[in-house]
């Protein structure tokens, strides 16, 4: 049977089409305004891993994400800045910085997980087994909920 | 007391309704027909099946006074059905949609009831007399998307909707002719016919699964796919709620919700056990899992996941054979007492939950009350084809909530 059907687009007939973009608020700070502030915190993040601060780089990090369509460079740029964070991580220190981490961050993180394993074996130098060690460790502090709600969120990084 | 179960069926339950005096429940086990049983001691028996749809009955919904029984459908249609003569005469509904209905419910006085549908449309249904046909009025806007759940007001002109474009509702469902002009709320005080009184969506989005009014009606909780469960306590017409709380589960997340009181609700879903929270507006918590309080540490959501089962030895149920299985079935790779995830409905060796229900829970819903009107019993169906009587222990009535709660304050 021919599955080509499949494919046929058939909201291009209706004149009230749900987009993505219907499904959450817009960024209030717009497009320049998250771009310059997302600059700014991952700076910050990466002067305190240097002075070995992981918590405090993990908080500047994890607060008001970049989201939502035209702003990948602010994506880019903290994705970096918090991998560098996880990479510089000792693996016995993983769990207690992530009870200091409050429920709203602990959810941040996970979503930048699943970023972090999207660039995987694209060209990135990313540790994939570093990933998956804090992705277990966020697991056992936040449940699998944490994880349903990144898969749910429509604000994507 | 434990809790009662009955396997009405080895398919889901689609549809779920209780009669009058509770010795009876229509229920549609995922397919164009509803059946009635009736209770006789601890069984279940099939009286009646009520066939008039061509596809599969999406809900159900029972008067309690009027002894009327809506049913609506995939086949967009739905019927309402008394029994005349001990017979149960359907009478077909014009709800005017292009898509399946996908909930159902007769307001509080019975005087009408609203079909939620996949066109982006809630019926709100009366009683035609002149005609002698139930005919229906739709509420279109803001509806981005399929209309999942809906919850009446006690004052039976509000109207509550969970929808798949991540936001739960309240309208007003005002019909002329029908209602008496209601009492001003703290949802408003002018309601004509599709007032929106309220709109709330989820932290981290996620379509509503379902939405519920408290019994005084000044509270609306709401579960949405985001493993979280809001709660909104209006403060006045037009105004930004007093409170919005939003709990962030551990586990999967919860399909349908219930209060009891108006301080503690009964949540369950895909981790397929019903759960009790409780809180005001300063705060909800969950305070227990009704399933096996008496085990509460394998289903509070920090605790193990997995547990070594007591099953007896057979060639299939030896420790060996169920690690192999869960390192390949379940991509474990450590034996079964190790796992730590938060939140994990715990399995058994022998690979069945370790819940009553071995499948998610869609419906729940207050089954007896005390003389108080406390409510003492609460029911709940789910995919496994079960229907499940949870009797409530002193920590989930009202009164013992509040003790427990203030406890906790302090």
């Amino acid at each position: 049977m021919s599955t080509a059907f499949r494919k046929i687009n058939i909201d291009a007939f209706d004149e009230d089409v749900l987009l993505p973009s219907d499904l959450y608020d817009p960024d209030p700070r717009g497009v320049d305004g998250v771009t310059a502030e997302s600059k700014q915190k991952a700076q910050e993040a990466r002067n305190l891993v240097s002075k070995g601060d992981t918590a405090g780089a993990l908080n500047a990090i994890l607060s008001n994400p970049p989201y939502g369509e035209g702003v990948d460079d602010a994506k880019a740029t903290t994705t970096s800045a918090l991998l560098t964070i996880l990479n510089s991580t000792r693996s016995a220190d993983i769990a207690g910085v992530l009870k200091g981490l409050g429920e709203e961050q602990q959810g941040h993180l996970m979503a930048y997980l699943y970023k972090g394993m999207e660039g995987l074996g694209q060209g990135s130098d990313q540790s994939g087994s570093v990933l998956l060690t804090w992705h277990e460790k966020l697991v056992e502090v936040a449940g699998i909920g944490a994880i349903v709600r990144v898969m749910t969120d429509r604000r994507l990084l | 007391m434990s809790a009662e179960q009955f396997q009405l069926s080895f398919s889901p339950l689609t549809g779920v309704a209780f009669g009058p005096d509770r010795t009876q429940v229509a229920v549609s086990p995922n397919n164009n027909e509803a059946q009635i049983y009736k209770r006789s001691g601890d069984s279940w028996n099939l009286e009646t099946t009520l066939a008039e749809h061509d596809k599969l009955i999406t809900a159900i919904s029972w008067a309690p006074q009027t002894n009327q029984i809506v049913t609506c459908s995939q086949d967009r249609n739905a019927y309402v059905w008394t029994l005349t003569d001990g017979i149960w005469k359907p009478m077909l509904v014009l709800l005017r949609i292009n898509r399946a209905a996908t909930c159902v419910k007769w307001s509080p006085k019975e005087d009408k009831f609203a079909v939620g549908s996949g066109a982006r449309t809630i019926a709100i249904c009366s009683f035609d007399e002149e005609n002698n046909w139930w005919v229906s009025k739709h509420i279109k806007k803001p509806l981005r998307s399929t209309v999942l759940s809906l919850d009446w007001h006690p004052n039976n002109v509000l109207l509550a909707a969970g929808a798949a474009d991540a936001k739960a509702y309240v309208f007003s469902a005002f019909i002329k002719g029908v209602d008496a002009k209601p009492e001003p709320t703290v949802w408003g005080d002018r309601l004509p016919f599709g007032t929106i009184c309220g709109e709330f969506s989820s932290p981290s989005g996620g379509w509503i699964h379902d939405v519920a009014f408290s019994p005084s009606g000044d509270v609306l909780a709401y579960v949405s796919h985001d493993s979280t469960i809001s709660i909104v306590y209006p403060s006045a017409p037009g105004e930004p709620p007093a409170a919005h709380i939003s709990v962030r589960c551990p586990s999967l997340p919860y399909l349908a919700l219930s209060f009891v009181s108006e301080s503690s609700l009964i949540a369950a879903g895909h981790d397929c056990q019903p759960v009790v929270y409780s809180g005001s507006s300063d705060g909800w918590t969950l305070s227990q899992s009704l399933d096996d309080p008496n085990n509460a540490s394998k289903l509070t959501p920090s605790s193990t996941g997995n547990r070594v089962s007591s099953g007896g030895v057979g060639r299939l149920n030896n420790e060996a054979f169920a690690h192999f299985r869960s390192a390949d079935t379940k991509g474990q790779s450590k034996s079964s007492t190790a796992s730590n995830v938060a939140g994990l409905t715990p399995v058994g060796a022998d690979g069945l939950l370790k819940t009553v229900h071995q499948n998610s829970i869609t419906w729940v819903e207050p089954y007896e009350w005390g003389q108080g009107g406390e409510v003492t019993k609460v029911s709940t169906a789910g995919k496994d084809g079960k229907l499940v009587v949870w009797p409530i222990s002193g920590a989930g009535k009202a009164g013992g909530l509040a003790g427990k709660m203030s406890g906790l304050s302090m």
